[in-house]
């Protein structure tokens, strides 16, 4: 393995990652700096129930019209999603677990799965671009990210079977990539996964306290005291 | 994908009429104070106004709904206004929650503050652009939160355009229809300017006609009556246009003994703060309802059917006005359930034979608690109960609500949007829809008249009221 793999598989990933903790940290303050309210309604049914009904929406698509109405829209997500869960892993099991990736089955599954996000990518890149509504909102963050995950998975597929003897290239654009990503993402709309418990929390932390999530849960008062992180539309 | 062309309704070019605000400066009317209503200046520096209030005013819950959206552009379906011109796409949640989140990345987060370009972040240059952000915000969205129980990401859209017409607010860039209100509401404590006199006098017309109905003076409809279990609030509709909803709550409280008042003061449980965005005079309207039962020594609040009055009185006003609920505080549909699980009224449902649906409002059953109370009321009321599709909290808005009823400027818009709604009541075969909310009978009578549909608007205590047994 050449010295440039080597740092890129290495030292610039622990680099890069470090600094997008550090920008995560200052993130995480500047959402903790806006204020919040104070509820003072009796409840009617349970916070906790309900921040964790919201919590765990993702998982449920038959828990709204919008899901539930388009469940290849869904499935597409859930690929989508695998995908970058497979391709995040495979950039430490390369440079810390190789021997995993000696096992054929073990290649392949990652290879299936990381592709099959590759093409819902391109999938969702193109109706960005066919459809008004989307092209109106899209920015060029949004084309970008999207485009940059399609790369990622794309070289992701091709970095798998961890073959660096053959050629390293693949594997060098695996990494470098995934590098950008660690500094980028903090910066982009990639990191929407920082900001879902919160806007969860607040949703379901609301809608809970009135009884409004989940269904039927009405009359089970388990009213969360009040908490620094604020809530709902208080 | 089917490509679909473009076809913008051109409302956000609506322009800003002031007339009525004009006329208050005359008037010199006392609600115009820094701290209550604000009137539009066009010689001061609106913008800037605007651009503080935003990073004073913006809560953690805002800030995460403005930075969490992913622009999936899954909300779209969601909306009656995309549903109803899907080859319009600034109908989208999505679009008109982007129009302030825009400016939020270019003022205060910091990918928009470096590089705006890149996330479309940009700040309103004039007072037009803040009119053409009017336009989006109280013209194209009835805040009906639907998009927000649809969002995977828990964007709650239905805060942010509130949250964005309250700014506006600041700036006097409203509707004339919402200063109007604000203004009533502000100066005689009522969205109606009802006085006194004249809710004093229906009501006494009203407690006249229930003692001829009756023939025994032991009926009444007490006002500021001290220590009772119930103090009833109502909408000031009711007293201009619909007092028979007064008399049918006092039928129904004397036939099950119950111990109730209607506040002198503090009776309007309406909040027009809900729809403008104003949280002070969302905190007045509301701290004038929980005053007059701690004055009363109340036991018990009790909201006449309406879907943002319960919202409001109910959940956010407590918050608003920074006051702590003291007393239970519920709608008189949980009241007449009350009644009728403990046996203390009795109701034929053979005199309600005609085929009934239920409306759910959004402000009771997305943004509140109601949803299966007001089914099993009906269902012990009327012979014929059926739903409409989606129900409950996937209903979709009557297309009044967000205070749209009193903005005459979006009413061609909100009347072409209304098809869905339209083709859903009439997709029921019902000849009575049912709503708890007199928003809704408003939008939904509009509705039925624009579409021709043979169709009544009732509410849920007419029924209750036409099915119960008078005792001997």
């Amino acid at each position: 393995m050449s010295k440039l793999l080597s740092a890129l598989e290495n030292e610039v990933q622990i680099g890069a990652l470090l600094f997008m903790t550090v920008v995560y940290t200052l993130r995480l303050i500047w959402i903790f700096r806006f204020k919040s309210g104070r509820e003072r309604t009796t409840a009617a049914g349970s916070e906790a129930a309900g921040i964790s009904y919201s919590l765990m929406n993702v998982a449920m698509p038959w828990a709204m019209e919008s899901t539930r109405k388009r469940p290849w829209f869904y499935a597409q997500f859930v690929i989508f999603h695998l995908g970058v869960v497979a391709a995040i892993t495979t950039t430490f099991i390369i440079p810390y677990a190789p021997a995993l990736f000696k096992v054929k089955v073990v290649v392949r599954l990652f290879q299936v799965i990381i592709g099959a996000a590759c093409l819902v990518g391109l999938l969702r890149f193109i109706r960005r671009l066919r459809n008004p509504t989307l092209r109106l909102i899209s920015t060029a963050d949004d084309y970008l990210s999207l485009a940059l995950m399609i790369l990622f998975f794309a070289a992701g597929v091709l970095a798998v079977p961890n073959e660096y003897r053959k050629a390293e290239w693949p594997i060098a654009i695996f990494f470098g990539l995934t590098a950008f990503f660690l500094i980028y993402v903090p910066f982009s709309k990639i990191c929407h996964y920082l900001y879902y418990p919160f806007s969860r929390y607040f949703l379901g932390r609301t809608l809970g306290h009135r009884g409004a999530m989940p269904p039927g849960m009405k009359g089970k008062r388990t009213c969360l005291p009040s908490s620094p992180d604020g809530g709902g539309s208080r | 994908m089917k490509r679909r062309k473009a076809a913008v309704s051109g409302i956000a070019d609506a322009p800003l009429d002031t007339r009525s605000q004009e006329r208050a400066r005359l008037d010199r009317i006392p609600s115009l104070a820094p701290d209550r209503l604000q009137t539009y200046d066009a010689s001061a520096d609106n913008v800037g106004r605007f651009l503080r209030l935003l990073g004073e005013r913006i809560t953690r819950p805002l800030a995460v709904s403005l930075t969490a959206c992913v622009h999936c552009g899954l909300c779209a379906d969601s909306c009656h206004y995309f549903l109803a011109r899907p080859d319009d796409p600034t109908m989208t949640p999505v679009y008109k929650a982007d129009q302030i989140r825009r400016i939020f990345k270019r003022h205060l987060d910091w990918t928009g503050r470096v590089v705006p370009w890149w996330v479309h972040a940009g700040s309103p240059q004039n007072d037009e652009d803040l009119n053409r952000l009017k336009n989006i915000v109280f013209g194209t969205c009835s805040a009906c939160r639907r998009c927000t129980l649809n969002c995977p990401m828990g964007v709650d859209t239905g805060l942010l355009v509130r949250f964005t017409r309250g700014l506006l607010t600041e700036v006097g860039i409203v509707p004339e229809g919402v200063f109007n209100v604000s203004r009533d509401q502000w100066e005689t404590g009522n969205q109606m300017a009802v006085t006194e006199e004249e809710y004093l006098e229906t009501l006494q017309w009203m407690e006249d006609e229930l003692r001829t109905e009756f023939g025994t003076p032991e009926v009444d409809i007490p006002v500021d009556r001290p220590d009772c279990d119930v103090l009833y609030t109502i909408n000031p509709r009711e007293v201009k246009f619909d007092p028979r909803s007064i008399a049918n709550a006092a039928r129904v409280f004397f036939v099950a003994g119950e111990k109730w008042t209607l506040p002198k003061w503090g009776w309007d449980q309406t909040n027009f703060g809900l729809f403008s965005g104003d949280d002070k005079l969302g905190a007045y309207v509301a701290r004038n309802v929980y005053e007059a039962a701690e004055r009363l020594r109340a036991k018990r609040i009790v909201i006449s059917e309406c879907g943002h009055g319960y919202r409001s009185t109910r959940w956010e006003g407590y918050n608003w006005a920074g006051y702590d609920q003291k007393v239970p505080t519920e709608s008189v549909v949980v009241t007449l359930q009350r009644y009728l699980r403990e046996g203390r009224i009795r109701v034929d449902p053979a005199r309600n034979p005609d085929p009934v649906t239920f409306h759910d409002s959004c402000n009771i059953a997305r943004s509140g608690d109601l949803v299966e109370e007001p089914r099993w009321v009906l269902r012990r009321v009327v012979t014929d109960f059926r739903e409409m599709h989606p129900n409950r909290r996937e209903n979709l808005c009557c297309t009044g609500g967000g205070g749209l009823l009193s903005m005459a400027e979006y009413r061609p818009l909100r009347l072409e949007v209304a098809k869905i709604k339209a083709e859903q009541l009439k997709a029921t075969g019902a000849k009575l829809v049912c709503t708890m909310c007199h928003n809704c009978i408003d939008g939904l009578t509009d509705v039925i008249k624009h579409y021709k549909l043979e169709m009544k608007v009732v509410q849920v205590l007419d029924l209750v009221s036409n099915a119960l047994v008078i005792p001997e």
